[in-house]
């Protein structure tokens, strides 16, 4: 029931809001997202870690059972860790934006909380359709907050973030859909349970798509890396993420940052990798490759920007390049630092956009070029600054080294020549990966030093018309004092606590990742490697036309029949069997 | 006879302690007291502190006596540990850090296990004896040196200090290669945050990001090392990646190299690249000179006695992996010994003495690299304990100067500073720090550094090594006693540096206080002289102490050497750990009394110098060499020198051609690297960053224009209008259901 709670509630509040006079609405918003943290509180102490890998907490109910639509959720240790994180930025997008949203606060605070529920939802969904439609949901919220609050350039950052993202998710459903329809009329229900008539329950065609022959899922692959891989982003469809951070209120690019990327690589994670498996392993050095492209191409462009904003957006290409590194090492050790990597990500960068807001609230510019040496003025926010700066670096200690050194690892450990050793764990990555892949670490500290080198310390710099004696309190500032107030290292501890506290003390999250990160990786080294998946069917070849259920009969293995009757009687069969 | 207990030891715990694990030479692993957490836990105990007396604003020299009161008790502490080896290994864990478990596809259960335990054994003892006993010190000697700026910067550089104290402690004392890179790269942060603590100084700020620069690099080296050691071991801890390397020992000391896999040969030589970085050496060295923009007591403690020898440590734990591997060692000595040479040749150029003192400590940890390499472990152990003290006062005396002097460190513009009211115990700590590193007889420098070059002679093919160490010794002599016969000695003359003006240019702190602002003209008065009128203010009892201390245990140290035969406690200490050589697991072939006597049997040809026993005849050839240097010094820079800045020395310039102007420059290495790596680096990024703007986001533009030019009968659908969005996104979902929908039906 919480599940349903953690979306419903965020959206009551964001009606209520609607309903009420814009002075409320701060207050809503704070009433409405603490509440939905104590919920997400409560559903952590409720969740039994003993088997965090089965789905638990779920509630589902009929929606249209002609077409096997039902509105399910429920979560296991992945998705319970992505929704906390969500439910802890709601809050803090919420207090981090009291002084920058002067106006309109009833369109950006209802849409905040919107924005909060969608995101829930897709991470709580186990159904096909109640997972698109959140996902595809998302983009509604972030228009309006990036179109109407964001910086000069806002409308067309937020035309091409929605159109572009919109456009790859539609392909990404075609694929979802497709599998959903070969599981209702190309299986029968002797070996998957549930073939055999419309579903679209994620465990089920799980089943199914794993059924598919190689090629088929070859096709797959690429209709669900559409969405997912814009999302992300991964190199080279990445081009909206930089426009869209940039142009973005504070609290859009910590959501946008810490939340709406994980959309694309939890996808990755749910479906691609157990979905797919067969394809997976036959594409993974492409996409290991795409990501190492990212990672050090991403690195390098913002080691030459000026605007200090659109720096820490491309370091996310290259943050999410080691992210999806380790997922397509598909080993324990990989997969796992790449889901500590989106948590740890979405901290890190989230404080580092919360910081860079707080300069912006003052000195109303983003440019390298009219601030520096902030240290001293501002000495609790350059503290901070060095801080997140070095979480983001990868510093053993902080969040980011393990997660960071995990997909390395992973990447490493994943060489063909290694299946053999104690350590190895076999696939089609390994030293080289590795190797250039952790180039991006250097770059890190090149890009990232460069940015705290040029902000935070050196001699001071400000834009004309803010005097450098100004020991005033502000003046220009504002409501603001010169440093941090209260309120705003309120925002930032907990995220500087959670940093330290998963950097030095990570097994309890990793242990609670392990068993379902193993069911994945079991998953894909035991169905992907049969060797009629593997091969295809030969018949099937001449893809991309449907598979006629002759041809399925060859995907038949020990675990899965095949559809023998026609079709039709089997369409029947399922409507028959939803109007039960 | 240590050894043989040793041996014996191990035989018992194999038998009884290990089953499985045959011919295990290094004694069992006891689980060690829990105090040995404290080791570290007390140093990131005084950060904390520090931390909050910063956020409470105290102005007063608080943080100074927390960060000496939690290192005092941390030494004790080690001083303990060390009473309660009696040679065995021991390991305590704090708590489970990393771990990950698997089933690989064989069907055995895999585990990444990395803890917060503490492994010890003698090689951690010595080094954290000396690393906590001088980070005491050096913290004692700061509360003074730094007094210009309690209530501003003081709680920051105590913090920063105590949180290095702390990541060395996990870097020396860690049981697992991935805690010791938590250590290794700690380190590096707080020795950027350190060197970047004047941060309003450009340079400084320059500085401090190339040393971190530098040192990712070398870390990269390291990860990879420790990635490829999992993957053939199975574990990044010491006790199964030492157990593992025990087999091939044999045969590489039987020169069967084609025996030992090529993965497990190539984890030392990835393992180097860290220490290269971490320890300066070739080609990565050039961060270290520039490191000397941070405060004088961070240059003594981080960039000359503890830190920068985090390489040779690294190497020295990790042993037995460098001994199973044909090439590691060998490039390990040629990379020292060069390192060793270039950094002579570019420190006798320079004017700078805290500059002068930087390079030196490159070449001298050259030389400890050099001796890892001709496989004496023991010297280079021995070289990193004295080093570790006369270097550290040689620093500290150069930072009296230059505290007194107000930032002076030209050695044109100094002379006579021994010979003035106050300084006597500087002069005196200098000239022990300089005849320990010009190898004077009978000094701590001259013995380590001797076992080190009689090894080199020794060892077959590594003669070379031994020449080039040779002139570098006695280059060394030679710049060393430049800097003392220029500032020490000879006519009283000084100038004040440029901080006369600006005294609070000692770092104006991080708190933005308005007073300690820009404005600094408004100080020149506040300490009582106008700039007309300088006074050189000389140290007071804090620095005054801890020069004597380190100048008594710099002296002391050379006793270490008649503790024992074969390197004295040094060697005791590493013939007991895993960097000892030959490994115990060949030794065990002989008795223990004839192992002992025929230390080098197992070298094949007993090496020579000129036909001589380089172990007897090392003795007088490095002190000739040393003498010749320290003459050289007298002639060129004391004899006949009238004033500060001219000198003999002045003389002889013209002669050698461009040399000098080559070595002045640093032999241009920077200005190579600038020129090859970084700008064509930054050029390529700013072609990416076009590329991404006009090749990537063009062609995304490009496919928004064609449905925009075919499409405009649709235009009312794409009014920026955001329900009409929502519409199509909803109308979309619902078209691709339907269709697919109806496909089913009315195709199947």
């Amino acid at each position: 029931m919480e599940l349903v709670l953690l979306i419903l509630v965020p959206l009551a509040f964001a009606i209520l809001i609607a309903l009420r006079p814009a002075q409320e609405a701060k207050f809503h918003a704070v009433i409405g997202t603490l509440l939905a943290a104590g919920i997400g509180v409560n559903a952590l102490g409720r969740f039994d870690w003993g088997t965090p890998a089965t789905m638990q907490l779920s509630a589902a109910w009929d929606w249209l059972p002609t077409l096997g639509l039902r509105l399910s959720v429920g979560v296991d240790s992945v998705s319970l860790m992505l929704i906390a994180l969500t439910l802890l930025l709601g809050p803090i997008c919420v207090f981090c934006s009291f002084t920058a949203i002067q106006e309109k606060e009833r369109t950006y605070y209802g849409w905040l909380l919107v924005l909060q529920a969608a995101m829930t939802g897709v991470f709580a969904s186990r159904d096909i359709v109640l997972f698109y439609t959140c996902f595809e949901f998302t983009l509604v919220p972030m228009y309006v907050l990036i179109s109407l609050f964001g910086s000069t350039n806002r409308k067309a950052a937020a035309t091409k973030f929605f159109l572009y993202t919109f456009t790859g998710s539609v392909i990404t459903l075609a694929g979802l859909v497709y599998i959903a329809w070969f599981n209702a009329t190309q299986l029968d229900s002797i070996g998957i349970q549930s073939a055999g008539r419309w579903t679209f329950d994620i465990a089920a065609l799980e089943a199914a798509a794993q059924a598919m022959p190689a090629n088929v899922q070859g096709w797959l692959l690429l209709a669900m890396m559409c969405g997912f891989a814009i999302k992300i982003p991964l190199f080279p469809v990445h081009t909206w993420l930089p426009l869209a951070h940039t142009e973005a209120p504070t609290a859009g690019s910590v959501v946008l940052a810490g939340v709406l990327l994980k959309l694309g690589t939890y996808g990755m994670f749910r479906f691609v990798l157990p979905f797919l498996p067969a394809a997976v392993l036959e594409y993974a050095p492409i996409i290991a490759t795409l990501s190492i492209i990212g990672i050090l191409y991403g690195g390098l462009i913002c080691w030459v920007q000026t605007d200090v904003k659109k720096l820490v957006a491309y370091s996310s290409v290259a943050h999410l390049g080691f992210c999806i590194l380790g997922l397509a090492a598909l080993n324990t050790v990989g997969i796992t630092g790449s889901i500590l990597y989106m948590i740890n990500h979405g901290l890190s960068t989230g404080a580092l956009f919360l910081l860079i807001g707080m300069v912006y609230e003052r000195y109303h510019t983003r440019s390298m070029k009219e601030l520096g040496g902030l240290a001293c003025k501002m000495p609790v926010w350059a503290t901070f600054m060095v801080f997140f700066t070095m979480a983001s670096v990868g510093l053993p200690g902080l969040n980011g080294f393990i997660s960071e050194f995990m997909c390395l690892m992973g990447a490493f450990q994943a060489g063909d020549k290694w299946g053999s050793l104690p350590g190895g764990t076999g696939g089609d990555l390994g030293f080289w990966y590795a190797l250039i892949a952790g180039l991006g670490m250097i770059i890190a500290a090149m890009y990232l030093l460069y940015m705290v080198g040029r902000v935070v310390w050196g001699p001071l710099v400000l834009p004309a018309g803010h005097d450098d004696h100004g020991h005033d309190g502000g003046g220009s500032h504002g409501p603001l004092p010169t440093d941090l107030c209260a309120r705003e290292i309120f925002v930032l501890l907990p995220l500087a606590v959670l940093c330290i506290a998963l950097g030095l003390f990570p097994k309890p999250v990793i242990k609670a990742l392990e068993p379902a990160v193993n069911n994945v990786v079991e998953t894909i080294n035991a169905t992907g490697k049969r060797p009629d998946a593997a091969s295809g069917v030969k018949a099937m070849n001449d893809l991309p036309g449907l598979p006629s259920s002759a041809d399925v009969r060859h995907v038949s293995d020990a675990d899965v029949s095949v559809a023998s009757s026609s079709p039709t009687v089997q369409w029947g069969g399922a409507l028959s069997g939803g109007d039960k | 006879m240590t050894i043989a207990s040793d041996i014996m030891g191990s035989i018992l715990h194999g038998a009884l302690g290990a089953p499985g694990a045959s011919g295990a030479a290094l004694p069992a692993i006891e689980a060690g007291p829990w105090w040995v957490s404290l080791i570290p836990a007390l140093p990131l105990l005084a950060c904390i502190l520090c931390g909050v007396s910063a956020a409470m604003r105290i102005k007063s020299k608080l943080p100074a006596w927390i960060t000496v009161g939690c290192l005092g008790v941390s030494f004790a502490l080690t001083a303990a540990m060390f009473q309660q080896l009696a040679g065995g290994r021991s390991v305590t864990i704090a708590w489970e850090w990393i771990n990950v478990a698997w089933t690989d596809s064989g069907g055995h259960e895999r585990s990444l296990i990395a803890n917060f335990g503490f492994y010890v054994d003698s090689l951690t003892c010595l080094w954290m004896l000396f690393v906590t006993g001088l980070a005491t010190l050096i913290a004692l000697y700061a509360s003074e040196y730094m007094s210009h700026d309690v209530g501003t910067g003081y709680c920051r550089f105590f913090a920063a200090f105590g949180l290095f104290v702390f990541s060395m402690a996990c870097l020396v004392m860690g049981d697992n290669l991935i805690l010791l890179y938590l250590g290794w790269e700690g380190v590096g942060l707080c020795s950027y945050l350190l060197i970047g603590y004047f941060y309003k100084k450009p340079s400084a700020v320059a500085a401090a990001k190339k040393a971190f620069i530098m040192n990712r690099i070398g870390d990269l080296g390291l990860a990879l090392g420790i990635f490829l050691a999992f993957v053939q071991f199975g574990s990044v801890e010491y006790k199964v990646i030492l157990e593992a390397a025990q087999p091939w020992l044999a045969a590489a000391q039987a020169g069967h190299f084609d025996e030992i896999p090529a993965t497990v040969q190539l984890i030392p030589i990835l393992l180097m690249i860290g220490a290269f970085g971490k320890s300066a050496q070739l080609p990565l060295y050039v961060w270290l000179p520039d490191a000397m923009e941070g405060p004088t007591p961070v240059s003594a403690l981080i960039h000359a006695a503890t830190m920068v020898t985090a390489g040779v440590y690294l190497i020295a734990r990790t042993y037995p992996l460098f001994l199973v591997s044909e090439y590691a060692l060998p490039i390990v000595a040629w990379v020292g010994a060069l390192t060793a040479l270039v950094a002579a040749t570019i420190g006798m150029a320079q004017f700078d003495i805290k500059r002068i003192m930087a390079y030196s400590t490159v070449s001298q940890l050259g030389y400890m690299f050099a001796g890892l390499g001709v496989l004496t472990s023991t010297g280079a152990a021995f070289h990193v304990f004295t080093h570790a003290f006369f270097k550290a006062s040689l620093f500290l005396s150069c930072g009296a100067v230059m505290h007194g002097f107000a930032g002076q460190l030209d050695l044109r513009k100094l002379s006579g500073v021994g010979f003035m009211k106050g300084w006597q115990f500087v002069a005196i700590a200098m000239l022990v720090g300089c005849l320990n590193l010009a190898g004077f007889p009978f000094t701590a420098g001259y013995f380590s550094k001797d076992m080190i070059l009689a090894e080199a002679f020794v060892t077959p093919h590594m003669a070379p090594i031994g020449w080039i160490l040779l002139l570098t010794a006695g280059l060394t002599a030679y710049y060393t006693f430049r800097v003392f016969f220029r500032v020490f000695v000879g006519p009283k003359y000084y100038e004040p540096g440029d901080e006369v003006h600006a005294h609070s240019d000692h770092g104006h702190g991080d708190h933005g206080h308005g007073e300690h602002g820009h404005d600094a003209h408004g100080h020149a008065g506040d300490h009582g002289h106008a700039a007309g009128e300088f006074h050189p203010h000389a140290p007071g009892w804090a620095i005054n102490f801890v020069l004597l201390t380190l100048t008594v245990l710099s002296v002391g140290a050379a006793g270490l050497y008649f503790l024992g035969d074969h390197g004295g406690w040094v060697g005791k200490m590493v013939h007991a750990s895993s960097a000892n050589y030959p490994p115990i697991v060949d030794l065990a072939a002989h008795s223990g009394e004839a192992a002992d006597a025929h230390a080098h049997a197992d070298h094949g040809a007993h090496g020579s110098f000129l036909g001589m026993d380089p172990h007897k005849v090392m003795y007088y050839v490095s002190g000739i060499v040393g003498f010749v240097g320290i003459a050289i010094a007298f002639a060129l820079h004391y004899v006949g020198r009238k004033t500060a800045a001219t000198a003999n020395a002045d003389k002889l310039v013209p002669l050698l051609g461009p040399i000098p102007k080559l070595a002045q420059g640093k032999w241009f290495v920077d200005e190579v690297y600038d020129l090859l790596i970084v700008k064509p680096l930054h050029l390529i990024s700013i072609v990416f960053a076009y590329i991404d703007k006009l090749l990537v986001d063009g062609l995304v533009n490009a496919f928004g224009w064609v449905p925009r030019g075919v499409g405009s009968g649709l235009r009312p659908l794409q009014s920026g209008n955001l329900h009409s969005y929502a519409v199509q996104m909803a109308g979309g979902v619902a078209v691709l259901l339907l269709i697919v929908f109806l496909a089913s039906i009315a195709g199947l």
